[in-house]
Parts: C-alpha cells; structure tokens; sequence
C-alpha cells in the first residue's frame, strides 16, 4: 500500500517543483540539464522504491505513475479550466519585430535566445524579421517570419 | 510591467495574461520557497544540525543522552548515553519508549555486560570507566513517520525523557 502513496505523493511534488522550475527550464536540453534531469532521476528513485527492490513493488509504482499521469490528462480533455491550470498558455513575445521585454524577463528569456532559436529555425538575422515569438505551452519558442 | 504587454493578445494565439502572471508569481514565490527550504535544511530543520541536535539531562544529572529532534524516517541516527556511576561498579540503563520499540537498534557500543527485557523495554548493564562514567552508542533505524518517544532510566530520580520526530 504505502509504494502507492510513495508514487501518488512524488508525482504531486515533481509536478509542483517542475512547475516552480517552469516551462523553459528543461525545453532545450542541454548536455548539463540532461545530467541534472538523471541526478534528479536517481534520488527520486530511491524514495519511490524505498527498501522494497521486488518485481511487484516496481509493476506497482510504474501502474500507478501510468494511471495518474493518463488520468489527469483525461481529465484534462473533460475540464477545459484544469488543462489551462495545468499546462498554461502560450505566450507572446515579440510582436512585429518588437521585443516585449517585461514578457521576456518574466520568462527567463533573452533577446539571445530568441535570436538564437529564429536562426536555428527560420534563418532569420535581425528582429525586425521576426513577426511573432511565442513561448509555447512546453517552453519550446516558435518563430513566425514576416512575410 | 508595461500595460500593452499586460493585455491579452488574441492572435496568432489566445493568451491569458491574468492567468500568466499568477504562473509567474507563483514561479517566483515558488522559488523562494525552495530557497528557504534549502537554508532551514541546511541549519537542520531536516535533521543533522544545529536546530536537530539535542542533549537531554535527568533531574540530577546522571543521564545525558545526545540525541536528533528531527531526523528522517529509514535514516540511521545516533544516540548517546552518558551514566555517572560509581567508579568499577557497572551501572543499570533502562531504554524504553516507543523510540526503542519502534526502530530497531543497528548497532550498541560497547557491548553491554548483560542485556535483558524488561516488559518492553530493555535493560541494559554497563562496565564503567575509573571516572565511573558509562557511556553507550547507539545507531537507530525506523521506518516510522512521526513523533517517537524515547525513555532512558538509571535510577529512580535519574530519567531522561526525549522525543524525536522522523520526516516522511
């Protein structure tokens, strides 16, 4: 029973922490956020299994992980309020070749970044070429060109 | 913030700036919170520091036990009792409570002279140094979450009474 509890509680915590950690943190991936994402892997690990290394301990903490995880995104597709609680809006940022920069700094974005990610994308050298900007829902940065 | 940058836009996406702002704050607090989590771990709100560590005294003196406020349940912790006797005489310890009925007791040095129950507690004799102090050191393990009450007795006026609570 309590391997239940342990998964049910460390899905609502990393669900607060990554929320607390925000959409951007983990969008690009970074050779040094992969490693932080394993660390964070291996100290989640030893609370969810404790003492209990069996075969049925695991089925059952992975089951119940499983059920949270496509019951709330059930839910989610129900209650259009939850599934905007949960994953939030996308999120403007520049805007016609403008920079919004309060946006931008509540995101945790620079101006290099977005650079950074419309030449990546769209082969774009100057804002101005840049019409829209958006922070998506999993932190990944769209670029839209002018036409 | 800027008040154009506070509207809604409508296209190319639909946005929720209201809504936005609260994720921000809620972000900020949320990072603060941790950062304070942090620091109260880091003086011992967790155990295993100054806010954990802990000295018990009986009445008279007799019996010191060092022990953890706060500790973790499935962590080991130590406990150490200090008994004044009387010089090469041994002297009787009483360990009771439900601290020592729930955890179990990983190690106990030095080995004591005689161990016996004693209704559920345990009764342990200990060899005394040429000052006449006994002490014990004690590694506990318990899956407990909660407060544990520990006893420990020398004596009829020599009892040390302590209280620890384990973290999920």
């Amino acid at each position: 029973m309590d391997s239940i509890l342990r998964a049910a509680g460390m899905y609502v915590a990393l669900m607060l922490l990554f929320r607390v950690a925000g959409r951007r943190s983990l969008a690009d991936l970074t050779t040094f956020d992969f490693v932080l994402l394993l660390i964070i892997g291996e100290a989640t690990q030893q609370a969810l299994l404790g003492e209990d290394f069996s075969f049925t301990n695991a089925i059952l903490v992975i089951a119940t992980l499983i059920v949270l995880d496509v019951g709330l995104s059930l839910a989610k597709l129900n209650a259009k309020p939850l599934a905007r609680l949960l994953d939030g809006h996308a999120t403007l940022v520049v805007e016609q070749g403008r920079f919004l920069h309060s946006r931008m700094r509540r995101a945790r974005l620079t101006e290099d970044d977005i650079l950074e990610s419309a030449r990546d994308s769209q082969g774009i050298e100057r804002v101005e070429q840049i019409k829209f900007a958006i922070v998506e829902r999993n932190g990944k940065l769209s670029i839209i060109p002018q036409e | 913030m800027d008040d154009d940058e506070l509207l809604s836009r409508h296209y190319p996406v639909e946005e929720d700036m209201r809504m936005q702002q609260r994720v921000w704050r809620y972000e900020r607090v949320g990072w603060w919170c941790l950062v304070l989590m942090v620091l109260l771990a880091l003086v011992g709100l967790f155990g295993n520091g100054p806010l954990s560590d802990a000295t018990a005294t009986s009445s008279d003196g007799r019996v010191q036990v060092e022990y953890q406020r706060l500790s973790r349940s499935g962590t080991t912790d130590n406990l150490r009792i200090t008994v004044r006797g009387m010089s090469g005489e041994p002297v009787m310890v009483l360990l009771g409570g439900s601290l020592l009925r729930e955890a179990s007791i990983e190690t106990l040095q030095p080995e004591p002279q005689a161990s016996l129950s004693h209704g559920k507690a345990l009764l342990l004799q200990l060899g005394t140094s040429r000052d006449g102090i006994a002490t014990l050191y004690l590694t506990l393990r318990s899956e407990h979450v909660g407060t544990l009450e520990g006893v420990v007795r020398a004596g009829p006026s020599s009892t040390v009474r302590f209280s620890t609570f384990l973290y999920p």
